[in-house]
């Protein structure tokens, strides 16, 4: 009976602990959630119900300024910016190329890094180790400069048709074109997809891909059954982080991109500051959100899956 | 059967630097058809260097590998009539366990019957039936282990290749499945080569034993040979535990001399008679071993 008693005071003493540590850790975790809470979520919070017409309140500024706002009028919302901003012939031209630059854009960026990362497992070497710290250049370099640099040098008269033409090749201009864009996106999301695809190839354990050959693979069938397999994870986090940073960039098409079409992070802008049409810009941002979350659903899934596969779900 | 066709592996004059360091240096070794034979020494002796170059990993410096009568020394290990138990299994996580088993019969093209039929009848030889749809992270290491012989059997392959293949076992599962092991390669009649530190395993699993030590083989013989008739003071040290003495022996006695004699333990018997050439030793140390004692004594 005593030990009893004795459990269950140590058990209530060790309750009491856990209690106070939880209090404890909840206090300590709350400051950034404030901050988080009140800088992020409440902006967000009061331009989606503007998007859905609440005018008043904290909204009212904005929407006095603002050209073209709907409001709700005793209704419970309305989506008549939604209607607006779909009905806009140029909404459509600005999907289209969103959707089009993310997608070649990621691509490529997978092209590039997995081509990379497999030169580097595989080889290992001179070539692959200068290929690596030539594809980390960009991270050093600021976003502004590099969209600066890749439009002199793709612009009219830039190197680039200055140097073909001198070989007799007539070359159109790139820049102010969608394919500046993809090429601006592919500079700056390479460096991030390299270093984690390069890791996940570095992760996989020599004997794997050495039990491959043994069993008779070739270096094509290693490639597909077990390292790309085995690389699933960093394939699709720099898949998903590459076209949602794409999807959401302004720098490179503003600089790069052309006028119209353009790209929704310069017409984001663009219908927030000099149309003065803040409620078409908050839909245009909420429609590339739910984009994003398609594909970051598709992350949730890989990590999912990723788990199944290794016991822990 | 000429002799020629009963060689089921044979290495000849085999030499690989490393590094700058002499791993193998001209390494003889001739297996039998069906036999067993262990690569047994300590860690840096090269036995495993010795078995990637059977296996097709390294290319040899010097020196041919012969795999049952085909010359395979410069042949990758895709296409080597030879398959590897791995040490940590190299399991593919992403695969279920039917099809880790099933891979080298898929790359090689052989019909989904044929496949299905084959990766059944290995993974009833090995008792996983039961795991074939489960995934390596789901199973024990015991199960992993039976898995990656069975990957390697499916293949049907001219030599078995197992490289340090129960040292990531506890030790009771190590004594059942290197009885398994030991059963399935008589079953099967395979010609097998396992590398190994553990004396206790390589004395217990082969057919014969290859001692190595900085690259070469010392002794290569069976195992009671290796065990009672070392070829050097290097191999009567690394089998089993040895008294030494310097002296010569004749007539069952020990006197004064100037070679070396071993004495394994189990044949000092106690003598209460003080009997001639009996030496008179106090215990000095008893260390408990389960089923026998271990009896250190000091001689006077």
């Amino acid at each position: 009976m005593s030990t009893a008693t004795t459990n269950q005071v140590a058990k209530e003493s060790f309750g009491s602990k856990d209690s106070k540590l939880s209090v404890l850790g909840f206090f300590m975790a709350l400051p950034p959630i404030l901050v988080l809470g009140t800088f992020i979520g409440l902006p967000i919070g009061l331009a989606f119900f503007l998007s859905l017409g609440y005018t008043g309140g904290l909204n009212e500024v904005i929407s006095i300024i603002g050209q073209d706002v709907r409001a709700r009028d005793g209704k419970l919302f309305t989506l008549q910016a939604y209607q607006d901003v779909i009905k806009d012939p140029r909404f459509l031209g600005d999907l289209r190329t969103t959707l089009l630059v993310s997608l070649f854009a990621t691509i490529l960026v997978l092209f590039f890094s997995i081509g990379i990362g497999l030169i580097q497992r595989l080889r290992g070497g001179k070539l692959s180790s200068l290929l690596t710290a030539l594809s980390l250049t960009p991270l050093f370099i600021p976003v502004v400069i590099s969209a600066w640099a890749l439009y002199t040098f793709y612009g009219g008269a830039g190197l680039y048709q200055t140097l073909l033409k001198s070989f007799g090749f007539d070359v159109p201009q790139i820049t102010s074109t969608v394919v500046a864009i993809v090429i601006g996106s592919v500079w700056t999301s390479l460096p991030f997809a390299i270093l984690m695809i390069t890791s996940g190839f570095q992760s996989i354990p020599n004997a794997l891909i050495e039990a491959a050959q043994d069993a008779g693979a070739g270096i094509v069938t290693i490639i597909r059954t077990v390292m790309l397999p085995l690389a699933f994870i960093p394939i699709v986090i720099v898949a998903t982080f590459t076209s949602i940073g794409v999807m959401g960039s302004f720098t490179i098409p503003f600089f790069l991109g052309p006028n119209q079409p353009t790209m929704f992070g310069v017409e984001i802008t663009n219908f927030f500051t000099a149309y003065n049409r803040p409620q078409q810009s908050i839909v245009m941002a909420f429609i590339v959100f739910l984009a994003a979350s398609g594909i970051a659903v598709m992350y949730i899934w890989a990590n999912f899956r990723s788990a199944k596969e290794s016991g822990r779900v | 059967m000429s002799q020629q066709n009963e060689i089921g592996l044979e290495l000849k004059g085999l030499s690989k630097v490393l590094g700058g360091r002499v791993i193998i240096d001209n390494l003889d070794l001739q297996v039998k058809k069906g036999e067993m034979v262990s690569l047994l020494g300590p860690s840096g002796c090269g036995k495993t260097t010795t078995l990637r170059m059977i296996a097709g990993f390294l290319i040899p410096d010097n020196g041919t590998v012969t795999l049952a009568g085909k010359d395979v020394t410069t042949i990758g290990p895709e296409k080597r009539p030879s398959a590897m138990v791995f040490q940590n299994y190299a399991l593919w996580p992403h695969m279920t366990v039917f099809k880790n088993v099933a891979y080298p019969l898929k790359v090689r093209k052989v019909n989904k019957a044929e496949i299905e039929k084959r990766v059944h009848d290995v993974l009833g030889v090995v008792n996983l039936m039961h795991h074939k749809d489960s995934r390596p992270a789901q199973i024990s290491g015991g199960e992993q282990q039976r898995v990656a012989l069975a990957r390697a059997l499916v293949q049907e392959p001219d030599i078995l290749l197992l490289d340090e293949p129960l040292s990531n076992l506890d030790a009771k599962l190590r004594v059942k499945v290197r009885e398994d092991i030991r059963d399935l390669q008589r079953r099967l009649g395979i010609t097998t080569v396992i590398v190994t530190h553990d004396q206790d395993e390589a004395l217990s699993i082969s057919d014969r034993i290859a001692v190595m030590k900085e690259g070469k083989i010392e002794q290569f013989s069976t195992p009671e040979d290796i065990y009672n008739k070392p070829a050097t003071e290097y191999v009567a040290n690394f089998i089993g535990s040895l008294n030494r003495y310097e002296g010569s022996y004749s007539n069952g006695q020990i006197s004064t001399g100037s070679d070396v004699v071993g004495v394994r333990p189990e044949d000092v018997t106690f003598d209460s008679k003080n009997s001639a050439g009996a030496v008179e030793a106090t215990v000095s140390l008893v260390v408990p071993r389960g089923h026998f004692h271990e009896v250190y004594l000091k001689a006077q």
